[in-house]
């Protein structure tokens, strides 16, 4: 396993009126052997960054690196695997689980080679290695989400990259595939940037968590910290949004405020200065005389501020501890 | 295309009568010219140019060879032809077709832009061109035929493959590495196989028809060779003296040509490209009301008294569709019961399938044309719609009786998932909200127009005095939502019910619009009833909670006793799901194997192959009983201690070949 790592990497797509970056100069480090959970509310790039880095959207701009060196290559990129959101569509229909996950085994095994790595692959993934001949429409999505984690492990790669891997599959599976996340990433020391708009989700898995507006991040630091003393107000919001048993609708918190009932803005045309300043709750629009958010971008300046925070009162900003009720 | 597939093809009539047909040219193009090919070539002198006679029933042409031989002697020579001028067009179209996905981005779209202005080229003139460029001759019209067909294969392929390749298996697929060649052999081709089957089926058939017209033409085959089009030529300067000289290869090419196209149409509608009206059971084929077997007894045995302040009071709904089950009919629900009183918030969760939403669209009678529904009760905000013993709503009264209609479109509001596809896009918001006001209480243009805006500002959408002039799209999927709620409270409901609300939406937008049902609950005093697959979104919201399983209710509890709740589903739904408490050092619960098919479920309580606490009494079915004030389980053994003891649930996994009970949903 080694350390991915993104320098400025910018994604656009379109060109003239409907030309968006869906990525806007990322920097962001996956270290070796850790679990980077990646936030944001759908649109804010994530998906599009977990492509860049595997080839499936070429970068306008910036470097993708593993342990230091630039990724160009086809074959480097084998080094990079990812899952993808939706089972039902990640599986070819007509091939066999087992043929599925022989395809990506790199080298040229022997027949009797290539079934036992199968094997070995679907026992990995808490799967009976007997099914191997079926294909995916007998599987229920938890099964076909196994499927496609071990069709990824199957490359041997460095780092995985798992997209929203939990959303599509019920609730009462949600569960098996995070177990396995963590018991693979135990056993096998993986390096994986894992993505979810869930923050509960994301929490449970990762060692880091970077917070992601609008193509670009916003926050990033180590789990416990991000999610005790949140440095950027988005961050804030995103917590204070999460709905936890026990907390109730009615006590509001800061993000509520009538003022901030704006449309989220568009990735077309991002607000000037800081791009969450019209929705910030402790932004221009409720403390008047910051009137810096609105001329200057917090972006360049992030890395001198806690978690890299892209926020100009990300230091003095008092740490709001979370107080969650025990359950 | 799978064997099963095949078989369904020839039992359809139009596809067997074309398969035998197509049988019994295959056997005549093989055994003619070894039968009657001397004969065919046999010139009798004696019977030059003659018609019907007893030796030669189709007459004779000017040499004096028969002309029944001829025909049948010349099958295989014009299906050859036809079918080597097919194969060229598929092949030369399958490689056009599947030239963009293997270049680069530029010199793929150069390939589709030239395929693009071949296709827009009059096949029959290109073939004509090509017919001149290859020259006079059979093999000339065969490369002139496919070769003219190949654009229009080649796009067919071009958008199939572009389909395919845009989805998660093919970007998974190179992600993997696999290569480029590779990945158009195991996973693009196979995948749109169907549709190229289908048609290259009925390009053979054209094939024959053009070959004919060529060799008609005398560009196609030339003497001595003979095929039907040559035939059909020779026999036409003799129409007047031997009809049949000229009927009988016209005849043939017909046939042949048709048998091919036939079997095209009839293997697309098997496998769906075309899909034909299938017929649908009428809407009076009743289910029975209640199975002999007594599988809905979960359903209380007389309908009792509701609540007098309840907007919504139902009991034994069941919903049916024509489907695999032991009847005939499957039911995704089965039996629910549920009562909501005035101004209450009720939530009901539980997973896909469960049934939630077909519970929500029958209350609004909003089912699907084919479904049936049947109530012991169905009282939907002051309106009887169902009654004494299973009545099916589909009779009585009429599903689009005005009057019902513009009841329930004023006390009853729906609010759904993708409001997109709720509003008429090509409709301004605010006069679609007016337009509500205008139809049900014969508002004024003007006045309904300013009650829109109104509820819009109702609903916090900033500046409703623009926004009501802006079209759908121009909304966000949270202003959306919104704009949907203030459409359902241009009226006055009593009862708002939301289908997932939220779930499209961010954990931000998320709260604004539960917070904006709750405001909305305590300002007009209407019940809301919200259903999500979320219980933790449900839990923060309502006063009450259903946990709906595989159609029926499995329990119903105060959301402050959900630490308390009794099933063991429940249990299984709330230990698995993580929040920001969750300890991240013990496993999640998880529940093995998965809910249960509608037209499939297990008799007695449907959780049983997924719970631990199963055993012989939860054969029969459990009813919903209280087991605490204000709440009921349908469960035989329900757990009354406090689920706070247990923590995190033991680590178990879905089952592959183990013994379901193994591994518990909770510790026993
Ligand atoms: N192929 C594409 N062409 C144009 N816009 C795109 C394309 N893919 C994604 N986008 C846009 O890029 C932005 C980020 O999308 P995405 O990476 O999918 O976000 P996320 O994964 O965080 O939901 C969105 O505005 C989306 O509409
Ligand atoms: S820079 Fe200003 S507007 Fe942006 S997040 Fe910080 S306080 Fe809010
Ligand atoms: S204990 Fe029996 S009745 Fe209760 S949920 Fe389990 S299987 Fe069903
Ligand atoms: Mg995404």
């Amino acid at each position: 396993m080694r350390e991915l790592s993104f320098h400025g990497v910018t994604v656009r797509f379109g060109a003239g009126r409907s030309a968006l970056a869906a990525v806007d100069g990322v920097d962001l480090t996956v270290p070796a052997g850790s679990v980077v959970g990646l936030v944001g509310e759908s649109g804010s790039g994530k998906s599009t960054l977990a492509k860049a880095a595997v080839g499936l959207v070429p970068t306008t701009d910036g470097e993708i690196r593993l342990d230091g060196a630039p990724l160009r290559a086809r074959r480097d990129r084998r080094r990079l695997q990812m899952v993808f959101q939706d089972p039902y569509a990640s599986l070819d229909p007509r091939m066999t689980i087992g043929a599925s996950i022989a395809e990506a085994v790199p080298g040229r095994p022997g027949r009797t080679g290539r079934a036992a790595e199968v094997a070995r692959l679907l026992e990995l993934v808490d799967l009976d290695p007997s099914r191997a001949g079926s294909l995916p429409s007998g599987l229920s999505g938890g099964q076909r989400q196994r499927v496609a984690l071990a069709r990824a492990l199957a490359a041997e790669p460095d780092v995985v990259l798992a997209d929203e891997i939990t959303s599509a599959l019920d609730v009462s599976v949600q569960g098996s595939v995070l177990n396995l996340v963590r018991d693979l990433r135990r056993q096998l020391g993986l390096t994986m940037l894992f993505i979810s708009h869930n923050l509960a989700v994301v929490r449970y898995v990762s060692d880091v968590i970077a917070v992601m507006y609008l193509g670009r991040i916003v926050e990033a630091g180590p789990a416990a910290e991000v999610l005790t003393s949140p440095r950027h107000p988005y961050t804030r919001t995103l917590l204070d949004a999460a709905p936890r048993f026990g907390v109730a609708l009615d006590d509001p918190v800061p993000a509520d405020s009538e003022l901030l009932d704006d449309e989220p803005p568009s990735p077309h045309d991002p607000p000037p200065g800081c791009r969450f300043h019209r929705r910030c709750p402790i932004g221009p629009l409720t403390v008047p005389e910051r009137t810096v958010c609105v001329e200057k971008d917090p972006q360049p300046a992030a890395a001198d501020r806690p978690h890299r925070a892209a926020c100009h009162f990300a230091s003095d900003a008092a740490p709001a501890s979370l107080e969650v009720p025990a359950r | 295309m799978g064997r099963a597939q095949w078989r369904a093809a020839l039992r359809n009539p139009v596809g067997a009568v074309a398969a035998g047909l197509l049988v019994l040219l295959a056997i005549l193009a093989i055994v003619a010219p070894i039968l009657w090919g001397d004969a065919a070539e046999a010139t009798d002198p004696a019977a030059l140019s003659q018609g019907s006679t007893s030796d030669h029933p189709l007459g004779t042409d000017a040499l004096g060879r028969d002309i029944m031989f001829r025909v049948l002697v010349a099958t295989r020579y014009s299906l050859g032809l036809a079918l080597l001028a097919t194969a060229i067009c598929v092949v030369a179209g399958v490689i056009l077709g599947v030239l963009p996905a293997v270049l680069g981005r530029r010199s793929g779209r150069l390939v589709v832009a030239a395929v693009n202005l071949a296709v827009a080229f009059p096949a029959l003139l290109l073939a004509l061109f090509f017919a001149v460029i290859f020259g006079v001759g059979a093999r000339g019209a065969v490369l002139a035929i496919g070769l003219a067909g190949a654009p229009s294969f080649a796009r067919l392929v071009q958008t199939n493959v572009a389909a395919v390749s845009g989805r998660d298996f093919v970007a998974a697929a190179r992600v993997a590495g696999v290569g480029r060649f590779r990945l158009i052999v195991r996973h693009l081709l196979p995948n749109v196989g169907e549709p190229l089957v289908v048609n290259a089926t009925v390009l053979a058939g054209g094939a024959l028809l053009a070959f004919a017209g060529l060799s008609f033409l005398g560009l196609g085959v030339q003497p001595p060779a003979y095929d039907w089009g040559r035939l059909l030529g020779e026999g036409l300067d003799r129409i007047y003296i031997n009809p049949s000289a000229a009927l009988a290869p016209g005849v043939a090419v017909v046939i042949a040509g048709l048998a091919f196209t036939l079997l095209g149409e009839a293997i697309a509608q098997v496998v769906g490209i075309r899909t034909t009206r299938r017929i649908l059971p009428r809407r009076s084929a009743t289910p029975p009301a209640d199975p002999a077997d007594g599988a809905s007894t979960a359903t209380a045995p007389a309908p009792t008294e509701p609540a007098p302040d309840a907007v919504l009071a139902v009991e034994g709904l069941r919903v049916g569709f024509p489907g695999a089950g032991p009847d005939g009919w499957t039911y995704p629900v089965d039996g629910v019961d549920l009562t909501v009183r005035r101004g209450e918030t009720v939530g009901i969760v539980g997973e896909s399938g469960s049934g939630k939403s077909l519970t929500a669209l029958s209350l609004a009678r909003l089912a699907p044309e084919r479904a049936v529904v049947t109530a012991d009760r169905l009282d939907v905000v002051g309106l009887s719609l169902a009654g004494g013993d299973g009545d099916a709503l589909g009779d009585e009264p009429p599903r689009d009786d005005p009057a019902v209609r513009k009841h329930l479109g004023t006390r009853l509001a729906m609010v759904f998932q993708d409001p997109m596809t709720s509003f008429n896009p090509s409709m301004r918001v605010g006069w679609q909200l007016a337009e509500v006001a205008r139809v049900h209480e014969g508002q004024g243009r003007r006045a309904a127009l300013a009650r829109a805006i109104d509820r819009l500002r109702t609903v916090r959408v900033p500046a409703p005095q623009r926004r009501a002039h802006q079209y759908p799209h121009e909304y966000s999927g949270g202003m959306r939502q919104r704009a949907m709620v203030a459409m359902g409270l241009m009226s006055e409901p009593e009862l708002i019910i939301a289908d997932e609300p939220t779930t499209a939406l961010d954990v931000t937008v998320q709260r604004q619009v539960l917070r904006l049902l709750r405001e909305v609950q305590r300002e007009t005093g209407a019940a809301v009833v919200l259903i999500s697959h979320d219980i933790a979104v449900v839990a923060q919201l309502c006063q009450r909670i259903v946990v709906m399983y595989a159609g029926r209710v499995v329990e119903e509890l105060p959301a402050d006793r959900l630490d308390r709740a009794a099933h063991p589903y429940t249990r299984a739904l709330l230990g698995s799901v993580p929040d920001l408490t969750t300890d991240r050092e013990l496993p999640l619960a998880t529940v093995p194997g998965r809910p249960p098919d509608p037209a499939s479920r297990p008799a007695g309580c449907a959780f049983a192959p997924r719970c631990s606490f199963a055993d012989d009494v939860c054969r029969a079915d459990p009813r919903l009983a209280t087991v605490a004030p204000d709440q009921r389980a349908a469960c035989w053994h329900p757990r009354l201690d406090d689920q706070k003891q247990h923590g995190q649930e033991p680590h178990g996994q879905e089952p592959h070949g183990r013994q379901p009970h193994e591994e518990g949903v909770s510790r026993a």
